[in-house]
């Protein structure tokens, strides 16, 4: 009787430590930030817009490029929502990212330039931020007319220790 | 050529507040920071009905206020050395505080009046608005200039439009009856947007007026700045940005650009189309500026609803 009644107490004293250790695994946060420029295209069929930009550029995890691919809702006017995936990638790893709920590109009077604003939800992350994880947000401009386009991505990601 | 004078002095007021060069891309209002005196200004008939458009023999109305990037308070007379506003061959027009003058308001509490000349020419007005502190050791000076967007900015033309009457007291309008520090300065006007819903567009669109008809699209234009880093307030260091109206759902500002190719700005903006049954009288615009680092800022704007 002592000895089982010695057994469950060890277990639960280990099941404990276990769910201790896990809620309280040690990570630290690391401030992100990166600029990029670069070229996208945009077609629209009916009213859905078609988006595929690829830039260069410079960011926490090194010299790389962002790419993106998504659709936009162009029959929403001034602020035409988007949605899509994404990588940023450096010479210390890759970032894969999709977009949350929320992004838009907010054009002028003349559909000419618009201010983009989205939240990047990190899904995957190899490198020096292997296993990173948070939101990262991305503002910036993009010239409809030439397609060029500048970028900031910024934001803490938290990553285990 | 008034037009590419008054984008001029924007670019010149934003290099020297910034000291920084401009880009391809379009840069935020008036520049992406703002290091010295704040000023937001408005242009106004003497009962207070703003107005981006006057006649020659007409009386314009300035307005203002000024917040202290040191203090982060907004400017107190015994604070002022000078605050003028410098007009193209025109003598200065010297800004007196006192919140009961005519056009002025408790939150715009500076005014100066011009008198329009019968031969001024047709055009934009390049004015500035100009402002020294008396401080210790440091000069504090500032600028303000007007948005680049053409019918929005002082217009004289012998066939302006009257402005929409009656006005309502801008009353707190503008923070420049607060005595507490503030996290933000903010601008805010309001122009007739071009496709009103329930009513006929005027006849000059994008024009500042504070009186709307029933049924009229009226669109919000913001700008200001973080005082903690004077960076301009942009969508880098904004989460949130929105106007509320009783009765009303918010409605969502968005960071955009504006202005004719080549010469645009970024700033907040966006549009109410205001119901056909909306009550009518004094509407006040509560704006709302919810700032990444967790800071608020806000600024009550009066408007008043015509049949």
């Amino acid at each position: 009787m002592s000895r089982l009644r010695t057994s469950i107490l060890a277990a639960i004293v280990v099941a404990l430590v276990a769910a201790a250790g896990a809620l309280a695994l040690p990570s630290k946060t690391v401030v992100f930030s990166g600029t990029f420029t670069g070229q996208s295209s945009v077609k629209i069929d009916g009213t859905t817009a078609t988006i595929a930009a690829t830039g260069a550029g410079k960011s926490t995890i090194g010299a790389g490029k962002i790419i993106g691919n998504g659709t936009g809702d162009s029959s929403q006017q001034p602020c035409v929502p988007f949605g899509g995936t994404g990588t940023i990638t450096g010479t210390g790893g890759t970032i894969t990212f999709k977009l949350a709920s929320g992004a838009s590109g907010c054009g002028d009077e003349g559909g000419h330039t618009f201010a983009i604003t989205a939240h990047l939800t990190v899904l995957k992350v190899t490198g020096k931020l292997a296993k990173a994880k948070g939101t990262l947000k991305l503002t910036g401009v993009y010239n409809h007319d030439d397609g060029s386009f500048s970028v900031k991505v910024s934001g803490n990601l938290t990553k285990p220790k | 050529m008034k037009r590419i004078s008054m984008f001029s002095a924007a670019l010149v007021f934003a290099a020297m507040v910034t000291g920084s060069a401009f880009g391809a891309n379009p840069l935020p209002f008036p520049a992406n920071q703002v290091k010295e005196v704040f000023i937001a200004a408005q242009t106004v008939t003497t009962d207070g009905a703003m107005s981006s458009w006057f006649a020659p023999s007409s009386t314009v109305v300035f307005r203002a206020y000024a917040v202290d990037p040191a203090s982060h308070k907004v400017v107190a007379p015994t604070a002022v050395k000078y605050f003028y506003v410098t007009i193209p061959n025109q003598p200065n027009v010297k800004l007196k505080f006192a919140a009961t003058a005519p056009g002025a308001s408790t939150g715009l509490p500076w005014t100066g009046t011009w008198t329009v000349p019968a031969t001024y020419p047709t055009g934009v007005v390049g004015f500035r608005i100009l402002i020294q502190l008396k401080d210790k050791g440091k000069t504090l000076k500032g600028q303000f200039v007007q948005m680049p967007v053409a019918t929005a900015q002082l217009n004289i033309d012998p066939t302006a439009p009257a402005a929409f009457a009656p006005s309502v007291p801008a009353g707190s309008a503008g923070a420049g009856s607060s005595a507490n520090p503030l996290n933000v300065s903010l601008y805010v006007d309001t122009v007739n947007g071009t496709r009103p819903a329930a009513a006929a567009p005027r006849a000059i669109g994008c024009s500042q007026t504070n009186v709307y008809k029933r049924g009229e699209q009226l669109v919000l234009r913001t700008w200001g700045t973080d005082l903690s880093t004077t960076d301009v307030l942009s969508s880098d260091n904004v989460n949130t940005a929105h106007f509320s109206i009783a009765g009303q759902p918010d409605v969502v500002l968005n960071w955009g650009a504006h202005g004719v190719v080549g010469s645009q700005v970024f700033f907040w903006s966006n549009a109410w189309n205001i119901p056909s049954d909306y009550p009518l009288g004094e509407t006040t615009i509560h704006v709302v500026f919810t700032l990444e680092s967790g800071k608020t800022g806000t600024y009550d704007y009066t408007v008043n609803i015509i049949p």
